[in-house]
């Protein structure tokens, strides 16, 4: 098989045939300081214009070497389109919802042109560029917020959580019913613009929630989106997910995004030929404070235990070090 | 007596926010103090929730459930402590820092400490160093709980660190440190007291720092 990091990607998306190397994929933001140096874009024009913001994703496909290029460095792109107030932060900072629309719980207005809002606009403009850019040579990665991480923008996350403690149930289904439409527009939306692959983010993380509630409150909503989404998807959840894979498997998506605290080998065993796995280079400890041989290693660990696809466990922080970035490219040179 | 302290530490555990303050006024109605029913009751049911979480059995919404139901609880011992000259366990500054605007797990150490006694200022998040400073003076707190999400801020738990020193009060306060990038090895690399892993962490590291 040809080697170009589109098809080792792709056809590891679907358990396809295995090239000379296993792929790199960035589901979630490769943006940092020393990319945006490179590239000379920065925060937040990358998350405002959709040259700026394809600017820096491309910097992670010619600069870094990554397979993949993901656009969306931020979780706001859609609450933003939705009427929130959004902090849009700066070189230093990541953005942040400022206001929560729907603390009471309300009926939720879902305005009939979110997508053509300037947020999600820059987005689907982005895609397009890259796709222009990099199409057959790079797989285009669009990102979507799934409607749980929505809800948590919307009533605030505390206040989201806390109603499931209280045993307020209904008003929990009833807001992530709501906004199940917004997040099925944004990923359709993004395959019409270009991207090959689409990352729903949904953080039902370990620790937050129990794997009984993402059964009981998202896994049937995760299963109905699957079936009204027209692509290939990936599900991204951070935090120690273990103890709920097994239940990911069942809601329908192609692969699953995993952190380092997820052993690669107990995923491997847990997921088997249900669902591709992505990830898990530990941000905080290695790719931020480690070495490039540490990055290494543990992008070996990974491959060696199976992991399809190999990449940062989610959004890096903003002081990781190229080089370190790198060096996950370089231990997928290596092949199998 | 014992089952009013049993039923009141049971609903704290299991989250029960609507008997709390009827269980609370029976106990009351029985003449059983108000800081027994804190003592032996509040306390030792968060105390148990901090545990239930910490081994994985609760998640953040059992967690906050116990917090609002102990708070419903203590808002009508509150006025009746406050007659008498009850004696907190200690005093914390507690803040998410600089750059970070994330507050669940700080919001979760802040209710942990109220509900293990201590007397708690929450200050809040995306806490500049200055203020923080100017607060520690102001308090002269036994202990000042940092907590950050981002690794982008985690630097900033090393500048509050030094700062203390540069104003020549870090010997006045113990410094802990939490949050999901933060690990032990940071947290003597940066020269603060102790780490915690969790919340309920946090209640059993404070009140080793207090004790001494």
């Amino acid at each position: 098989m040809n080697s170009a990091g589109y098809q080792l990607f792709m056809s590891a998306m679907f358990k396809g045939q295995k090239g000379e190397r296993p792929p790199t994929g960035t589901p979630t933001s490769i943006a940092c300081h020393d990319l945006m140096d490179a590239t000379g874009v920065s925060f937040p024009d990358a998350h405002l214009n959709a040259s700026a913001m394809a600017e820096l994703a491309l910097g992670g496909h010619e600069i870094i070497g990554f397979d993949t290029v993901m656009p969306e460095f931020s979780v706001d792109q859609e609450v933003a389109a939705l009427g929130a107030d959004v902090d849009w932060g700066d070189r230093n900072m990541m953005p942040d919802t400022k206001s929560f629309l729907y603390e009471d719980f309300s009926d939720i207005a879902i305005p009939d042109n979110f997508m053509e809002e300037p947020s999600m606009r820059v987005l689907l403009d982005a895609l397009t560029i890259l796709r222009r850019h990099v199409g057959g040579s790079a797989a285009v990665i669009g990102k979507a917020m799934g409607p749980w991480t929505l809800s948590y923008h919307m009533a605030g996350t505390q206040n989201f959580l806390l109603q499931i403690g209280l045993g307020e149930t209904d008003k929990v289904r009833k807001m992530v019913e709501q906004l199940m439409p917004v997040t099925i527009a944004s990923v359709n939306a993004q395959f019409q613009a270009g991207a090959d692959v689409v990352v729903v983010a949904d953080h039902a993380t370990g620790n937050l929630i129990s794997p009984i509630h993402y059964a009981e409150l998202l896994l049937p909503y995760h299963k109905e989106l699957t079936r009204q989404i027209d692509g290939p998807t990936i599900l991204h959840v951070c935090g120690n997910c273990t103890d709920r894979l097994h239940h990911f498997c069942e809601a329908g998506f192609n692969a699953y995004h995993f952190e380092w605290q997820v052993d690669a080998r107990e995923a491997v065993e847990i997921v088997a030929d249900k669902m591709v796995l992505i990830g898990n280079v530990n941000n905080p400890q290695v790719l931020l404070q480690g070495t490039p041989e540490d990055v290494y290693n543990q992008a070996r660990y990974a491959i060696d235990a199976g992991v399809e696809i190999i990449g940062p466990e989610c959004a890096i922080p903003l002081k990781t070090p190229l080089e370190n970035l790198k060096a996950i490219v370089a231990a997928v040179q290596e092949g199998y | 007596m014992s089952q009013h302290i049993n039923k009141i530490q049971q609903a704290i555990v299991v989250g029960h926010h609507k008997e709390i303050e009827a269980l609370v006024q029976s106990a009351l109605d029985d003449e059983i103090a108000p800081e027994l029913i804190v003592n032996a009751a509040m306390i030792p049911g968060m105390d148990a929730v901090g545990q239930k979480f910490s081994t994985g059995e609760i998640f953040v919404p059992e967690m906050l459930a116990s917090a609002v139901t102990m708070n419903k609880g203590l808002d009508l011992l509150k006025p009746i402590l406050q007659q008498g000259n009850s004696e907190t366990k200690g005093t914390i500054i507690v803040c998410t820092v600089k750059g970070d605007l994330h507050d669940i797990g700080k919001n979760l150490v802040v209710m942990m400490l109220e509900g293990a006694g201590f007397e708690v200022i929450d200050m809040g998040v995306d806490i500049n160093v200055e203020n923080l400073i100017d607060k520690v003076k102001e308090i002269k707190p036994d202990v000042l709980g940092l907590s950050a999400l981002l690794t982008t801020t985690l630097p900033e738990m090393a500048k509050v660190i030094e700062s203390l020193k540069a104003h020549r009060v870090r010997d006045q306060v113990k410094v802990m440190i939490g949050g999901a990038p933060v690990d032990e090895a940071f947290s003597e690399k940066i020269g603060a007291d102790a780490y915690g892993k969790d919340a309920a962490e946090a209640v059993q590291i404070a009140r080793q720092l207090i004790a001494g």
